[in-house]
């Protein structure tokens, strides 16, 4: 793979390029599925990517192929240099200096009768434990291969890992009466406990089952919203992907373009990427623009420290590079029980899983309360339905008003529940 | 042109095998504010086998397309399917045959376009709206062709060969409002067919982009919505997505056995009678869909599946297995998008049909209520409950449009919802832009006229 990855860059240098970077990968995915509670299918996957990378006075071309002999690549190194050569110049484009080499393998053998036994164990606890659970779809895989990555500055890591990973759709079913979809999953070192034990699945179904009778908020008010782990997109994602990524930065539409060490949430929150923690599994050691991933502190105490930039996004704003892995987030415990948010909520909602719009560049929020309970008086009392809610998410992170000592790691992020005060609740 | 490596191997097939030789293509080049942010081309090919035996399938695939390797990855998928089987036994029958036949390749091949064409298209259009929209923040261009080439043989039903081409240009508008929150717009412009047919000069899409930028404006000095169940009226854009998101999903056979709230209303009222809905194989209303599926990629000749029918649930969208659990003809739903995927069942083209109403008197029919115009994304549930975000609505006042609304979210259960539906337009739009997320994405079209009807917006 090294191999191969050297004899790209070489290509694309004897072609033309000023600097070049390669990305291989090759490996096997074995996938086993299960729809309305029973076994459908298994599946192998012989998976192969490379991906090229080609800068010619500034200007740049991407080309990716999932063919891997040296014919394939030849043609794919003559379109990426053309490529390059149609765009447009950038000077902010670059490949990642060499600082340190390093390989990795960590690679087992998949353990297919042991996933085939796990996943044969889950539908078993679901009949015995779950009797009004139907499971409408769920997959479990192991995904073995080498990620290699190379530049011409001579940057070359390589990573042979292997991992599992299931996620389970389900719903509570009696008779005619449906619950609302939920689904759940991790990605796992190894098989040594059962995929109900892992994270807040069971909890989640237990959840499922008890929904199955619910109702709507009648009228509107103004009340908490205690997101848990399984609700991750709504705040986190978000605060990602609107406000300290590259889109956002470039584009100027980020309200925290200026807001570097100053504060933008309550002092409680401490939001970080931290892909060096054992428990994200899934992600190679290095970022796909070459550098050795790093754990960054995004928000601590409350304050900005750091965006999320690609090395292009970095360049291109004049702020330094994140070097990370930005989806393996962790937002640091808090000093509440979970139980006590509860009970120190009047009136507001256990959010499990919100379905709405893509927030805009604004950070309104608006959409449906899903797989969520009322809370009132401090007591969890019913499950909802058609119950929206709205606020904005700058706002909202301003008005945290607790944050969990328990947290859930799913092999790519580690959550506390987040209890968030003000937000618009209203049914029909 | 993919050879054909499948055929020859039919002879040798003993269980239910569909063999699938795939290439999908893609070019891409965006300008985010001015940068040349993304140039670059994708190639995905190669060949897989699912084999059934016994009630389960095994899959396999791999990237290499010889002869030698469509042995190898039916081998490997025969191996799967030998596992399942020795370890569930179900002991299901053989999947009940279907005509043999081929259907030939319905729309030609033809020559690619150089990725020039897409970066002087991004970036003349980039160049005309910077100097034209005074008042934008930022803008986002992107260009963008997707060619899936497919192969399918099979070892009982019908062989196709199928080539579609898709070319988009998506179009982003971002402004402030006066006190400096941003606000933006979004609009997909889609073909089918080879780029450089629809897109010859970006100046002819001035009209459209002056008409968002016109909305963007309007949207900058947006209000809220008022939060609770209201009466609105639905562009074709929204009941596109109704038909997709709240209807479709519901009524996709494998949801249905999953827990979905149709499986117990088929043959019930669950719209008003002004209300019909069908998932279109190829032709609708005598016209060719957007995106014609003529064969599916477990054999299945395309057909119409009507689902609702004068607001009666009619039936529901299969694959082969599902079609002989349910008793029907399966109807030609299951589809992959990457050779390395496993045919589901999928949407084609999902449209509610039109009606005899004009759109101007839904709006003038109304007191107090919004007129939603376009929405970025839609999600469903197996209970019917759907949500749809609104980036573009309006507010009626007897009867007349008033201010612009900031973004917003609707809801409603869709057997609920669709029975307020009391008025519906007689012309209807198509929406081809998006894709379909169900384990694997998947390009769909869905389209629909405009509807009166009650529903929950969210708000302050």
């Amino acid at each position: 793979m090294k191999d191969l990855a050297q004899y790209a860059l070489g290509a694309l240098k004897k072609a033309g390029a000023d600097k070049a970077s390669c990305s291989i990968s090759k490996g096997r995915k074995d996938e086993f599925n299960i729809e309305a509670n029973k076994f459908t299918l298994l599946r192998t996957v012989f998976t192969g990517s490379l991906q090229l990378k080609a800068l010619v006075g500034g200007r740049k071309g991407v080309v990716v192929i999932n063919k891997l002999e040296r014919e394939n690549i030849d043609e794919a190194v003559t379109n990426c240099i053309q490529l390059a050569k149609a765009a447009a110049p950038d000077e902010a484009e670059d490949i990642a200096p060499l600082v340190e080499n390093k390989d990795e393998n960590t690679r087992k053998e998949t353990d297919i009768d042991g996933l085939f036994s796990r996943s044969k164990e889950y539908l078993e606890q679901i009949k015995d434990e779950f009797p009004k659970i139907l499971i409408d779809g769920f997959s479990t895989y192991s995904n073995s291969g080498e990620v290699v990555y190379a530049n011409s500055n001579g940057v070359c890591f390589s990573c042979q890992k292997q991992y599992y990973y299931f996620n389970s759709m389900f719903v509570g079913k009696d008779g005619e009466k449906s619950s609302s979809f939920n689904y759940d999953g991790a990605y796992l070192a190894a098989l040594d406990k059962p995929f109900m034990d892992a994270g807040m699945h069971r909890r989640l179904l237990e959840e499922a089952q008890g929904s199955l009778n619910p109702r709507m908020v009648e009228e509107k008010f103004t009340g908490k919203i205690i997101v848990t782990p399984a609700c991750d997109d709504m705040l986190w994602d978000t605060l990602l992907g609107n406000f300290l990524s590259d889109r956002p930065l470039i584009e100027g539409t980020s309200r925290w373009k200026d807001a570097l060490d100053t504060a933008v949430a309550d002092k409680k929150l401490c939001f970080r990427a931290a892909p060096s923690n054992p428990l994200m599994v899934a992600e190679p050691f290095f970022t796909p623009d070459g550098f050795l991933a790093q754990d960054v502190d995004f928000i601590k105490d409350g304050v900005l420290k750091s965006f999320a930039l690609s090395l292009y996004g970095a360049n291109k704003v004049g702020k330094p590079c994140a070097k990370t892995h930005a989806s393996n987030f962790e937002v640091a415990a808090g000093d509440a029980s979970l139980a006590d948010m509860v009970k120190n909520t009047e009136r507001g909602i256990l959010l499990n899983r919100f379905s709405g719009g893509s927030p805009g560049a604004s950070g309104d929020v608006s959409g449906v309360a899903k797989n969520s309970f009322l809370i009132e008086n401090g007591q969890i009392t019913d499950a909802l339905q058609e119950t929206m809610i709205s606020f904005n998410i700058l706002e909202a992170i301003n008005n945290i008003t607790a944050i969990s000592r328990e947290r859930v790691a799913n092999g790519v992020t580690i959550l506390p529940w987040c209890c968030v005060d003000g937000v618009t609740v209203s049914g029909k | 042109m993919l050879p054909d490596y499948l055929t020859p191997n039919k002879q040798s097939l003993k269980d239910h095998t569909e063999l699938r030789a795939q290439t999908n293509t893609s070019k891409r080049v965006a300008m985010l504010a001015g940068n040349m942010v993304t140039n670059s081309q994708s190639e995905k090919g190669g060949v897989a086998a699912r084999v059934y035996r016994g009630g389960t399938y095994g899959f396999a695939s791999g990237a290499e397309y010889t002869p030698e390797s469509v042995k190898n990855v039916l081998a490997a998928a025969t191996d799967n399917a030998v596992f399942m089987d020795t370890r569930i036994r179900k002991g299901e029958p053989p999947l009940p045959p279907l005509p043999n036949g081929k259907i030939e390749l319905c729309a030609p091949i033809f020559d690619d376009i150089p990725q020039s064409v897409l970066i002087d298209y991004a970036r003349v259009l980039d160049e005309l709206i910077a100097k034209k929209y005074k008042n934008l923040t930022s803008r986002t261009i992107i260009a963008d062709v997707l060619y899936k080439e497919k192969l399918v043989a099979v070892s009982c039903g019908m062989d196709s060969h199928f080539f579609q081409p898709r070319s988009s240009v998506y179009v982003w508008l971002t402004s402030e409002t006066s006190d400096g929150v941003p606000v933006e717009l979004f609009k997909a412009f889609c073909h089918v067919g080879r780029f450089d047919t629809f897109f010859k000069e970006p100046q002819e899409l001035e009209q459209e982009i002056d008409n968002l930028y016109k909305a963007l404006m309007d949207k900058r000095e947006g209000v809220y919505a008022n939060a609770g169940l209201k009466k609105c009226v639905l562009h074709p854009d929204l009941s596109g997505m109704l038909s997709h998101e709240a209807v479709g999903h519901t009524v996709e056979a494998d949801l249905v056995l999953g827990g979905s709230v149709a499986g117990h209303n088929l043959n019930k009222q669950v719209a008003s009678e002004l209300v019909s809905m069908t998932d279109f194989a190829h032709t609708a209303l005598g016209k060719p869909c957007p995106l014609p599926v003529y064969a599916d990629d477990e054999g299945t000749p395309a057909e119409d599946a009507i689902l609702i029918e004068n607001g009666i649930l009619k039936g529901f969208m299969h694959n082969r297995e599902s079609a002989r659990h349910f008793g029907v003809k399966p109807q030609g739903n299951a589809r992959a998008f990457e050779f390395s995927d496993e045919p589901l069942i999928r949407m084609r083209n999902t449209a509610i049909l039109p009606g005899n109403s004009k759109l101007e008197d839904l709006i003038a029919s109304v007191d107090d209520g919004y007129y939603l115009v376009k929405t970025g994304n839609g999600q469903a549930d197996s209970t019917g409950e759907f949500m749809f975000s609104v980036d573009l609505g309006y507010e009626i006042k007897n009867g007349k449009l008033g201010k612009a609304i900031r973004e917003t979210t609707i809801s409603g259960v869709a057997f609920e919802m669709l029975k307020t539906v009391d008025m519906v337009s007689d012309d209807m739009a198509w929406e081809i832009s998006g894709y379909c997320g169900k384990k694997q994405v998947m390009t769909t079209s869905m389209g629909g006229p405009a509807l009166r009807c009650d529903m929950n917006i969210g708000g302050r």
